[in-house]
């Protein structure tokens, strides 16, 4: 048990080493452990008061030492607002994706190992999900259910379980064929002990990976809903709901627009690059 | 071939089916009946429970899925809004047009763009341009597409004025949507089309076409090329899909009379017919967009056209 | 001559390390010559086959020195457009697996006629090029009316096949064969050997077969050099290798490693230890760490060749005064069941 701790430990440090090489994804990690300082401190930053107390004198600021980012028109503090948004963005972000993976890895695994009849199946109602596209199968979501952070979630989810099991299946179905999973079967281990010991570690990289970028597309995708009213509705301090109620006031105060549409870049941008990273880091073939 | 783009049309049927079902299934999932969200709630009852009934709501969930499907296909019925009493197809087929104008336009520019500037970056790998264009995409990628809209809505329309900020009254209606919706795919065109290229010159075909004494470019051209698109044909569709949800949202920011715009306002309205009936037409446009693709494939790759050809079964 | 190469080093260089893949190699083919290049996987044989070809990856590799003359041309010193007139025409490579060397979407019949379309300068018609392609592919035993079916129709034999076809067609002064069995079975690889062997006398070209394969070597070569960690440790003719009374203790190990009916042996006598990495040479001789009548000057000093009647061995065994130790070598090569 402790030579298999270790060799994890060994495994994980070179990982580490690879990652630490590649620049752009040292530079992601970074902005991804502030952002997540951000979003965890939020009170500690700054209180949660900050993003409702309504300063009727101070409405619409520009950016000043007493108000970084500037106020709202209800002359709330924008940079307390966008702080405490991040929690939103966040926690949608990793529970979507790790909800659809989960949910994936369940059928797309099922999909791949056993084949036949359950392939057949979940296929055709893979196929029937893939002919929708992400966004109206979100928003139909929403239609029936209502706006409300819950249902972003299980909208957003919705929309990107088809791909996921797609993934997982091929992957699946790529490892099974392999020699090593071949030779496993070949002196007589159990399905469940194929599955875990060979299959699902051989698969784990590109799925660490693909969870990895999901997280920076959902980001995007609940900030888009909310924008569109579908998602997060004001007051809540959610960047896509900051950005649509801060559209009204584009001409007169920019900055409202600026500092949420860069938080939200900038934590899309920063899974992006740690994945980018971690596919280098884990697969080594893979580099250029 | 032929036996197969027919085999491929008939399997559409029961796919659009099953979107028909998905749609309508997720869609009765809203809580009320159509009485009450036509009448308010402060009608009476029974008026509420004629309307019902008039409108086939009384009926089991079956049935009501049926007689949808058998108005589409003999009425080209969608049914009728809850809001304006109009019939779903008459506002759809108002606004598809700026949607789907939109949408092509979009994907145009960002094929054009993804796909050629991936390769050049690709071919020239580490060069500046490569780092630039590397670079560029990736910020592209993570710019949220209606954000992107917004600034452009600030730059050129308010601050320089040099284009219309909103509607869809001409093609200059056009110009800063397109950009909008089009950056976003060209970026994650160009990383898919690097990426492939780079794939595929690392092959050893390409070694063996160098061995034989042809040049970079023919190698590029008449070797790498057709190899390093299937990946990307296969995702032309999802990219299109990408394009119609970046639409979307883009109508709302250049309040562009849309298929976005209807959708939303439709949800807003609790008008369900004209959502489900949006939704399905949209699905179905992309459906058949999705079937283009893989006929597109298959006229690609030989390997996938006598998979075809010969019913499933491959050589070896 | 065709092909003389001297002293020839090239090696990979990254920001993290210097793989020393080719030390100094020497050597030369005549005109319908075989020679035979034998060594262990990552000896170095591909870099020297795509020094040749100029076909070195171009971030990485560097030719550090030496001089490759073909056909009096300093290949080295050619352009690159110059270079690409005499691969595929003059110079063509079989490589090592013909189940990746062919572009999926593309027929065989096109890939074999670019050659062709490539290096058209007797001004061949269409009509005659496609002529000249069905010829190649019934020379290499494909019938004609496969040439409009796609790599992936043929099985990994014909594949080779059609690769060799591709090599073929210009009617190349010098053929390089990277290991053009390997990927194959056996009943494969001897028909395959025996065309290559017709087609060379057939048009007096001359080869270079890269092999791991003594066996292949015995069939097909006229000459043979033997090559460890980027070095030609041996090199002679057939009979200096495997008949003559003076070897490299590599070359000794290499066919102890092999089975010998004739001799009621045990077990086979491998060759102790592993090939050194090639980013850290040791300082003497690099099969110094293996070699079983390694001495303390081989580990301090790179050997000089030893020359007798063209029979070159790179090895303080054979340095002067060491007579006796040549003798031991050779009883003990002896003993090794030769």
């Amino acid at each position: 048990m402790s030579n298999a701790g270790k060799k994890r430990n060994s495994q994980l440090s070179e990982i580490w080493r690879r990652y630490k090489k590649n620049k752009a994804a040292m530079v992601g990690l970074v902005i991804l452990v502030i952002i997540l300082f951000l979003a965890v401190f939020a009170d500690l930053i700054v209180p949660y008061s900050k993003c409702i107390d309504q300063i009727g004198a101070e409405r619409l600021q520009g950016p000043s030492l007493k108000h970084f980012f500037g106020t709202d028109e209800y002359g709330r503090d924008l940079f307390a607002r966008v702080i405490h948004g991040s929690r939103y963005s966040l926690f949608i972000g990793v529970a979507t994706s790790l909800m659809a993976l989960v949910i994936g890895a369940v059928l797309g695994a099922s999909a791949g190992y056993f084949g036949g009849v359950v392939d057949t199946v979940i296929c055709r109602i893979i196929d029937v999900f893939m002919c929708v596209p992400p966004i109206l199968l979100s928003l139909a979501v929403v239609a029936a259910l209502g706006t409300s952070m819950r249902n972003l979630i299980i909208a957003i989810t919705v929309s990107c379980i088809p791909g996921n099991v797609r993934l997982i299946r091929s992957l699946v179905l790529t490892v099974a064929e392999q020699d090593y999973v071949e030779a496993a079967r070949s002196y007589g281990t159990s399905h469940a002990r194929i599955i875990f010991r060979y299959v699902l570690p051989n698969a784990m990289g590109p799925i660490i990976v693909n969870t990895t970028m999901a997280i920076s597309d959902m980001i995007l995708s609940a900030a888009g809903l909310s924008f569109i009213g579908m998602g997060i509705q004001p007051p809540s301090p959610e960047w896509g709901a900051l950005l649509s109620s801060a559209q009204q006031y584009m001409f007169t105060s920019p900055y409202l627009l600026l500092f949420p549409g860069m938080f939200i870049m900038l934590s899309s941008l920063s899974f992006n690059l740690v994945g980018d990273g971690l596919t280098d880091a884990l697969d080594p073939k893979l580099k250029d | 071939m032929v036996k197969f783009v027919v085999k491929r049309l008939l399997y559409m049927i029961p796919v659009l089916l099953g979107v028909a079902f998905l749609v309508f299934a997720i869609l009765s999932l809203t809580p009320g009946d159509p009485g009450t969200i036509i009448l308010g709630i402060t009608a009476k009852p029974e008026d509420i429970a004629s309307l019902n009934a008039q409108l086939g709501y009384d009926r089991p969930f079956f049935i009501r899925f049926f007689n949808y499907i058998g108005d589409i296909i003999f009425h080209f019925d969608l049914g009728t809004s809850y809001q304006s009493r109009e019939p779903v197809i008459d506002s759809i087929l108002a606004r598809f047009p700026n949607t789907l104008k939109l949408t092509i336009f979009s994907m145009s520019v960002s094929s054009v763009i993804g796909i050629s500037l991936g390769i050049l970056s690709a071919v020239r790998q580490y060069s500046v341009l490569d780092h630039v264009c590397v670079i560029t995409a990736l910020i592209f990628a993570c710019i949220p597409g209606f954000w992107l809209g917004l600034m452009l809505l600030m730059l050129f329309s308010l601050k320089l004025g040099w284009l219309p900020p909103y509607g869809a009254g001409s093609l200059r209606h056009f110009i800063l949507p397109t950009i909008t919706v089009s950056m976003t795919s060209a970026a994650g065109l160009l990383r898919l089309t690097r990426s492939a290229m780079l794939e595929t010159i690392r092959q050893e075909y390409i070694r063996t076409a160098k061995a034989k004494g042809a040049s970079e470019k023919r190698i590029i051209v008449r070797h790498a090329l057709r190899n390093a698109m299937i990946p990307v044909i296969t995702t032309l569709g999802t990219s299109f899909g990408a394009s119609l949800g970046g639409a979307i949202i883009a109508e709302t920011v250049f309040a562009m009379p849309g298929m976005g715009t209807l959708i939303t306002t439709a949800i807003r309205q609790k008008d369900i017919p004209t959502v489900m009936g949006a939704t399905l037409f949209l699905a179905t446009l992309f459906s058949l967009i999705i079937l283009i693709v893989d006929l597109l494939y298959a006229f690609i790759d030989p390997r996938i056209k006598a998979k075809y050809r010969n019913g499933g079964k491959s050589h070896e | 001559m065709v092909l003389k190469i001297e002293n020839l080093s090239v090696s990979y260089e990254t920001d993290i390390e210097v793989v020393h893949a080719v030390n100094d190699i020497s050597f030369s083919i005549e005109k319908g010559e075989t020679l035979g290049l034998v060594g262990e996987t990552g000896a170095g044989k591909t870099t020297t086959a795509l020094s040749i070809m100029g076909l070195l990856p171009e971030r990485t590799a560097r030719v550090r020195s030496g001089r490759i003359e073909f056909q009096e041309n300093d290949l080295l010193a050619l352009s690159e457009r110059e270079m690409q007139h005499i691969r595929g025409d003059k110079i063509s490579m079989i490589f090592q697996d013909p189940m990746t060397a062919l572009n999926p979407v593309l027929t065989v019949g096109e890939q074999i006629a670019e050659a062709l379309i490539l290096h058209n300068t007797d001004g061949y018609t269409q009509k005659e090029i496609e002529a000249r392609v069905e010829e190649t592919l019934e020379l290499v035993g494909i019938p004609k009316e496969r040439k409009k079916d796609y790599p992936y129709q043929f099985s990994g034999g014909m594949r080779q096949r059609v690769v060799i076809a591709i090599a073929l067609v210009c009617n190349p002064d010098l053929l390089i064969a990277d290991e053009p069995t390997t990927a194959l079975d056996v009943t494969i690889q001897a028909q395959i050997l025996s065309m290559i062997c017709d087609l060379q006398r057939k048009y007096g070209t001359s080869v270079i077969m890269i092999t791991h394969d003594l066996g292949v070597v015995a069939e097909t070569c006229d000459k043979v050099g033997i090559i460890y960690a980027g070095e030609m440790v041996e090199y002679g003719t057939l009979y200096d290798i495997f008949e003559g009374d003076e070897h490299h203790p590599y070359t000794v190990g290499l066919f102890g490693s092999i089975p010998n009916l004739k001799e009621n042996a045990r077990r086979l006598h491998p060759i102790e230890g592993l090939m050194p990495d090639p980013t850290n040479l040791p300082e003497g001789c690099s099969f110094s760490p293996r070699c079983k009548r390694c001495m303390e000057i081989c580990m301090k000093k790179k050997p000089a060749v030893y020359e007798n009647n063209g029979h070159q061995i790179r090895c303080h065994l054979y340095d002067a005064g060491m007579q006796k130790a040549v003798s031991e070598n050779r009883k003990e090569a002896g003993e090794d069941g030769r």
